[in-house]
């Protein structure tokens, strides 16, 4: 196989959840001399792309998305050992969620906390009916890049609004980019409230954390 | 919003034959059109009287299976429901139960 | 409105926020959706001529649309009434009126062909130790209403997951990977749930109520789905009841991901496959839901709605009663849905999608 048959092959490998399949082709990579970097990047997260695209058009079920996502750690385990220590893959950033205090509802918050670990984050899930306090300390206690919060009664997402403040009173809000999400909540509320980013779905949570850390 | 469907295209419930319609579909599955033949048919009326307020009108009240006023000794609830199962040939379960209760 | 030789129209986004648009962005936005929804649910995309029919309802000068005359259909409501009722999470006005009461309004006001009773607490887990007080309210409005009357409830299989029921979060063992802790959770708590509702609908085909809803099934994902659909078979070989199953969204979420009903894998079903689970169970009625995008405009996702919906409504033998309220059909995610929109997505789902009701 030349290279760009190996990449498209890794790709479907992680589509397939073939841990298997994947482990191999990392070993073959490296044998054939490639980039482990570029094999990962456009290779391997490209398969994890297109089963994010797939869970979100019903196609695949989120346990399917978390086992193509352990075949990717499987076979980025194999690559990273190969790369200098100093460009090992480190976390992608380390992001704190929750469900607003008043608010039960997690499902959907659940979802984006898979994803977001399946694409590297280090994630501290907060759970649900969390109090705004609460999401305030533990940003402080783990040094948290990105606090996401989730409602979905129009009475909670008032605390959305309200985390921004207190975030900023605890004088962490420039350090930390905010997210928002629910069924409620709009782009014009998280432009309203002052918030780094609205997601409508899980696999654009993801993107736009991605985003707001590179950023 | 309810109001804003009823407008748009809701058939008008007890104003009209909205309710009868919506029992063939309850009771006998009826999709849409055939559910309005049924009742046109039990009705003797055309389908394009189905959901007009003003023919509907006079013949709820001229079979006295209820109708949306509050008119003094007009069929109301379970008696007018007992005349609707009686029209459309169906087994209404409140009814049902009322001649249990009967006997 | 006009500015220049182009001719703007006055619009909305999925939130419910007023726009301009032109004739042609509108097109766009209209073939955008169907496009979207052909290739989400693998369906065939609306016809020219429909498309050409949601760009005249979506630039017509009016505030309000209707149906030509003929084309009515069959109007009801899920949440028994607690638009009255209820408090804002409800989206209730706090009107002070009894569910009884509430239930007369919309038949001799609202003038709605079914209505529904249910707990202010619209699942089916806080109904089960109450029970004969729901009983006994559908009973009374059985007594003085004309309309049929459903009893309604959630299935909201999430309730008996931690911290409100005794099993294990399937929302928490995913993100850890605990992928068959996951899966063992949703199936000891669907059994459960599945017993929940079997034995709260006989109860209320006891007192004679004319039908029992299965509101937002599948919230929970597919787990959900298949407890809702094995009560829908118990009830529809056992009682007289009138089954409605109506969905939470346009697809049922993979949460388990391998379970089946009569052979076919439940996760990642779109409108035109549910229909066929709910009809092959024995339902009367299925309730169609698609989302509401609200970065998208009302034509997208109006076009997008009907759509998929008409899909589901070519291959149902059962009546479709497809789900417009808010965030859902194509009307705006707004706690005070715009009449303009709510209009054009009951006129657009009834004329093309050929609904047997809403």
């Amino acid at each position: 196989m030349n290279e760009q048959e190996i990449l498209e092959a890794t790709a479907e490998s992680i589509i397939a959840a073939d841990e298997e399949k994947a482990v191999e082709l990392a070993r073959q990579a490296l044998d054939m001399g490639l980039d482990p970097n570029r094999v990962i990047a456009q290779g391997f997260s490209e398969g994890m792309k297109q089963v994010g695209d797939l869970f979100e058009r019903g196609q695949r079920s989120l346990p399917e998305v978390i086992i193509a996502s352990e075949a990717m750690v499987a076979a980025v385990d194999i690559l990273s050992e190969a790369l200098p220590e100093d460009s090992q893959s480190k976390k992608v950033g380390v992001a704190l969620l929750g469900t607003i205090e008043g608010d039960v509802h997690d499902i959907g918050k659940g979802i984006v906390a898979t994803l977001l670990r399946v694409y590297g984050f280090q994630v501290h899930d907060l759970g649900r009916d969390v109090p705004l306090d609460d999401f305030v300390a533990k940003a402080k206690e783990v040094d948290a890049d990105i606090v996401g919060s989730s409602a979905l009664m129009t009475t909670t997402m008032l605390g959305q609004k309200a985390l921004e403040q207190k975030l900023r009173d605890a004088g962490v809000r420039d350090g930390i980019r905010t997210m928002v999400g629910g069924a409620v909540v709009t782009q014009y509320w998280a432009d309203k409230i002052g918030a780094d980013a609205y997601a409508e779905d899980a696999q654009e949570a993801v993107t736009k954390a991605l985003e707001l850390v590179e950023g | 919003m309810p109001v804003a469907h009823a407008l748009a295209s809701g058939m008008g419930g007890i104003r009209t034959a909205g309710d009868l319609v919506a029992r063939m579909q309850l009771h006998r599955k009826m999709r849409l059109p055939q559910a309005k033949e049924y009742v046109a048919e039990k009705l003797g009326v055309g389908l394009d009287q189905l959901a007009d307020e003003v023919s509907m009108r006079e013949l709820r009240e001229d079979l006295d299976i209820g109708v949306i006023t509050a008119v003094p000794g007009a069929a109301k609830g379970l008696a007018a429901k007992s005349r609707i199962a009686k029209l459309l040939d169906i087994e209404i379960a409140s009814v049902e139960r009322l001649k249990e209760k009967m006997r | 409105m006009k500015g220049g030789a182009i001719t703007r129209h006055r619009t909305r986004m999925g939130d419910g926020r007023v726009v301009e648009m032109s004739t042609d962005e509108i097109r766009a936005d209209i073939e955008a959706g169907t496009e979207d929804a052909a290739d989400k649910g693998q369906i065939e995309p609306l016809t020219s001529d429909e498309q050409d029919y949601i760009l005249e309802l979506m630039t017509a000068p009016y505030r309000v649309v209707a149906v030509q005359p003929g084309n009515e259909v069959v109007l009801t409501d899920d949440g028994s009434a607690g638009a009255l009722y209820g408090p804002q999470s409800s989206s209730g006005t706090g009107t002070p009126v009894s569910r009884e009461q509430a239930i007369r309004v919309y038949e001799r006001g609202f003038c709605l062909d079914t209505m529904e009773v249910g707990h202010p607490d619209y699942s089916f887990r806080p109904v089960k130790p109450i029970v004969p007080m729901e009983q006994q309210t559908i009973e009374s409005v059985l007594q003085s209403t004309i309309i049929p009357i459903y009893y309604g409830a959630m299935p909201n299989l999430a309730l008996y997951y931690d911290p409100d029921g005794p099993f294990g979060n399937p929302a928490d063992f995913l993100p850890k990977a605990m992928i068959k802790e996951a899966r063992e959770a949703q199936v000891q708590a669907a059994e459960v749930c599945r017993r929940d509702m079997i034995y709260i609908s006989k109860k209320m085909a006891e007192v004679g109520a004319d039908g029992i809803n299965f509101d937002t099934t599948a919230s929970a994902g597919d787990a959900e789905f298949l407890a809702t659909l094995q009560t829908v078979e118990e009830l529809a070989n056992t009682t007289d009841l009138s089954i409605e199953v109506g969905m939470a969204s346009e697809f049922v979420l993979g949460m388990h991901g391998e379970l089946e009903y009569q052979g076919k894998r439940l996760a990642g079903m779109y409108p035109h496959d549910q229909v066929k689970m709910v009809e092959a169970a024995g339902a009367h009625v299925f309730g169609p839901a698609v989302n509401t995008s609200t970065r998208r405009s009302s034509a997208w996702n109006i076009a997008r709605a009907v759509a998929l919906t008409k899909a589901c409504s070519q291959v149902a033998t059962i009546p479709v009663h497809a789900n417009v309220g808010m965030g859902v059909g194509g009307v705006p995610m707004s706690e005070t849905p715009p009449i303009d929109m709510v209009t054009r997505a009951s006129v657009a789902m009834v004329e093309i999608a050929r609904l047997d009701g809403l």
